[in-house]
């Protein structure tokens, strides 16, 4: 059966002459169905749009053509050879012409234009086999004129502009294929999220050339506009599934959002539904508990010297940070921490207010800051699990400057058992734990202080569906208890399902704010409505 | 596909071996409880021999020496084991110098040097007015100002330790010749600073027993202080650690400050113990400092630098090279065994260190 469909995809192909196609690839990672028997086909010569929202296989997709992630089941055509997907590798990847630039891109700032097209494809070399700096610049120049990126040679990637820089990660995928019957296929990872606005102008004029010229783009963004105004074919993912597929004219704001949220009312998706009966009961807990004292306000300072407020979060109160890629929201947070300077805006808390870049100060104000990278920012890995809760909290347990082991211990016992974490002693280090038990020390770290704010980056990232739960239960148990939360987070069914109510963030600024009841559509729709109005 | 959205809406998960019990009094918990008991009692006694391996070959070397003909006349007897004691005293707190900022993952190459000036510095000072309250304040002033400089230059103009450390080493190195013209000065140590560098209790030379209270003193300063949680904190993550509001610079400052105060001591114990300085001792203490402060990570600590297994890995070296000299080998063949055991000790703090974490 299986056979029978191959070869009539095989006939449409010659018809529209397909340059990629993906035919029921599934992937499941635990419990978790990332990718759902999805189809995709990119027609030659094509801008192809690849949307979907967090969590909808996008990614896994594009990993999944890479060579990256094998998947579960599945045929991939390239070239017009169908093969098992399950076979494919990067370097067949490579060698059927896949190019990929990322959007943490590959190239390397502190070389030349000249060096990084030659990195990865080799120098030009004099017969000594020293680097022939001429040609190889000469070639630079080549490539340059051919891609049409009016920079130099060996001029410095760092000092060209961030689309410049784009255009010759780009250039430098492309280079080696001369021959319009021989193009590949470009896959670009969401190459504006860091662009400023007339940048992603520059960039998309450029891609439109390169497609005018037969390079056949799969383009994956979350940006509305830009897909609307580029791309010539859409395939939109949602829950691991193809939501819908659009072409020529069927592209608009519109009907790329239904596809993108699907229809609010039949939606299966877990935060959401979760979420109207936790809303529900913890409405009922903070009227209740009569929290409705301010503790933070942010406010912004106007040229006329008053200032205007940006954000209030009540105490026992939780507010979502909702925001796309790029949007600013982890720099928000580290900027109330003051683990990153800022000037535009002033943070006041019930004791005092906050001063810029001095965290001993702002977490003596009663502020807390879980960060987004456990691993990097928060782990002090081969310390005890004792020793990363005591950590915040050392004039707790010690006397003039002389720590009390028993007490420290018996402390750390105690917060184990009442944030759940499983841990097999108060000794073991901190990376014999799981990551969502890790994650619920750092947690523990912060709320033995009792802070009056905590500041909640991706609490969630990477730990798995039972652990995130019990961490929701955790920052609910703290907002309770009288902190005010305030949690970015880029998986919006998180948001809907831990917040009360959600501001928008772009470009480090507040745009928007949800007060109702959230949902994960909701919000969906309230970033993207604020994307198409930039 | 059905069962996958099953186990996500249960409301206790699906059980997962991998995850330590949660449910506390169940039958099920209980027997899970006694396997890792189990576990553990097996896991100590692999702790115990990653802890103590150092030691246990350095007492297995020490009796080797004894039983081997070579030096089973010379080694094990009561002069030699003083000497051993004693001689290593001065590398074991310059060791201690070294391990400090270590502790921050800061390298200090300039320890053996600091060290060499201090000694030829209190040699010239004492020889000439036999002040050993003058001597001390050289100490203190070399430690401060030389430490003070690497740490300023590490953390406010953000140079590379390494670099910074080069650099005054070799600065420091050309103070010394300029200072002795390559010769050792003409010394006459008064007798109150010889007697303390030769001296006995109980049978127990003075200096082993000064350098004792120094390590013990660090140690206690490391491992039961706020202060010491903190530099550890800071050579655990040092991002993590000013997230939690650490003065990570003052920290590292710190450590490079005190760090070379203990190296100028040690060229205090140096001068008092050789009855001299020679312009070229500086040199000579940097390798088997370094090599002890790393391969401190492979003992008492598994993983972690710390003060005992430095004390250990520097008695470790001592007893190594001290009988493969009674034995009558060439010189140069403790050149291999101090420069391999620097290898094989950054070698096995990595291997600990990537246990402990993965």
């Amino acid at each position: 059966m299986n056979d029978q469909t191959a070869t009539n995809l095989t006939e449409v192909e010659q018809a529209r002459k397909v340059a990629l196609a993906v035919q029921d690839v599934s992937k499941t990672y635990g419990a978790t169905r990332a990718l759902d028997r999805v189809s995709l086909e990119v027609t030659t010569g094509a801008i192809h749009g690849l949307m979907g929202g967090n969590g909808s296989g996008k990614s896994t997709l594009i990993k999944m053509l890479a060579g990256v992630v094998t998947p579960d089941e599945g045929k991939l055509s390239l070239k017009g050879e169908w093969i098992d997907a399950r076979s494919h590798t990067p370097a067949r990847a490579k060698a059927s012409g896949l190019h990929f630039v990322h959007q943490q891109n590959s190239t390397f700032p502190d070389l030349t234009v000249a060096e990084n097209l030659a990195l990865g494809r080799g120098f030009e070399s004099t017969a000594v086999k020293s680097i022939n700096w001429k040609a190889q610049k000469a070639r630079a120049r080549k490539v340059l004129d051919r891609f049409e990126i009016d920079v130099a040679a060996d001029t410095h990637l760092v000092r060209l502009s961030p689309a410049a820089q784009m255009m010759v990660a780009i250039a430098r995928a492309l280079q080696d294929q001369d021959h319009t019957d021989e193009r590949g296929v470009l896959v670009l990872d969401e190459p504006t999220a860091s662009l400023p606005k007339h940048e992603v102008d520059v960039l998309l004029t450029a891609l439109r050339r390169y497609a005018a010229d037969g390079q056949t783009i799969i383009y994956v963004s979350h940006r509305l506009e830009e897909v609307t105004a580029i791309t010539n074919e859409v395939t939109v993912l949602r829950n691991g599934c193809v939501a819908s597929r659009l072409t020529g004219a069927e592209i608009s704001h519109d009907t790329l959002v239904a596809g993108i949220t699907g229809s609010s009312s039949s939606s299966q998706n877990f935060g959401s539904r979760r979420s109207a009966d936790a809303i529900a009961s913890r409405v009922h807990l903070s009227q209740g508990a009569g929290f409705r004292e301010t503790a933070l306000t942010l406010s912004r300072r106007t040229s006329d010297g008053l200032s205007d407020e940006m954000l209030l979060v009540r105490a026992g109160e939780i507010v979502g940070i909702a925001g796309l890629l790029g949007s600013g929201r982890s720099r928000m947070l580290k900027q109330i921490f003051g683990a990153t300077p800022r000037d535009e805006f002033d943070v006041t808390v019930r004791s005092g207010t906050v001063p810029s870049s001095d965290m001993r100060t702002a977490m003596k104000r009663g502020l807390a800051f879980v960060p987004e990278n456990r691993l990097r920012e928060a782990a002090l890995p081969e310390l005890s699990i004792a020793e990363n809760l005591s950590i915040t909290s050392l004039s707790e347990h010690s006397r003039a400057g002389w720590i009390r082991p028993a007490r420290e211990r018996m402390a750390a016992q105690h917060l184990i058992n009442e944030f759940g974490v499983r841990a097999p002693s108060t000794s073991a280090p901190l990376t014999a734990l799981s990551g969502g038990n890790q994650q619920k020390v750092i947690l523990a770290r912060w709320l033995q202080r009792r802070p009056d704010v905590l500041l909640l980056d991706e609490p969630t990232q990477g730990v798995d569906i039972g652990a995130r739960n019990e961490i929701h239960d955790l920052v609910r148990a703290a907002a309770s208890a009288g902190t005010a939360v305030l949690v970015v987070s880029s998986d919006f069914g998180e948001l809907a399902a831990l917040a009360q109510r959600a501001v928008v963030i772009s470009g480090g600024e507040v745009v928007d704010s949800v007060d109702g009841p959230l949902t994960e559509d909701i919000l969906n729709d309230t970033v993207y409505a604020q994307e198409k109005a930039l | 596909m059905t069962h996958t959205q099953d186990t996500t809406n249960g409301p206790a998960g699906s059980p997962d071996p991998a995850t330590l019990p949660a449910p506390v009094g169940s039958a099920e918990a209980e027997q899970k409880r006694k396997a890792a008991r189990a576990r553990t009692g097996k896991a100590r006694f692999v702790d115990f021999l990653e802890s103590y391996a150092l030691l246990v070959i350095l007492v297995v070397i020490a009796l080797f020496f004894c039983f081997w003909s070579e030096t089973s006349s010379t080694f094990p007897t009561l002069a030699n084991m003083r000497i051993l004691l004693a001689s290593q005293a001065v590398i074991g707190v310059i060791s201690l110098g070294t391990l400090l900022p270590l502790l921050c993952q800061e390298f200090d190459l300039s320890v053996g040097n600091i060290a060499g000036l201090s000694a030829i510095m209190v040699a010239a000072s004492v020889s000439s007015n036999g002040s050993v309250l003058g001597a001390v304040a050289i100490v203190l002033a070399i430690g401060v100002v030389i430490g003070g400089a690497n740490a300023l230059i590490v953390t406010r103009l953000h140079v590379n330790g390494v670099i910074t450390t080069l650099g005054m080493s070799t600065i420091l190195g050309g103070i010394i010749l300029q200072r002795t013209g390559g010769l050792a000065p003409a010394s006459n140590i008064p007798q109150s600073l010889t007697n303390f560098g030769t001296g006995l209790v109980a049978g127990v030379p003075v200096i082993f027993i000064t350098l004792l209270v120094i390590a013990a003193i660090t140690y206690f300063v490391l491992n039961h202080t706020s202060l010491g949680r903190q530099i550890y904190a800071v050579g655990s993550n040092m991002d993590a650690a000013k997230l939690v509001g650490l003065r990570t610079d003052g920290l590292r400052a710190a450590t490079f400050v005190v760090g070379a105060l203990l190296c100028a001591l040690g060229g205090l114990l140096y001068v008092s113990r050789a009855g001299g300085a020679s312009p070229n001792v500086g040199a000579t203490f940097l390798l088997p400092a370094f090599a002890a402060a790393f391969l401190s990570a492979a003992s008492v600590r598994p993983g972690r630098f710390n003060v005992w297994g430095t004390i250990i890995a520097v008695y470790f070296l001592a007893v190594l090279n001290n009988g493969l000299s009674l034995a009558g080998v060439d010189p140069y063949v403790n050149d291999y065994v101090n420069g391999g055991a620097l290898i094989a000790g950054v070698a096995l703090a990595t291997v600990l260190y990537r246990r402990r974490t993965t």
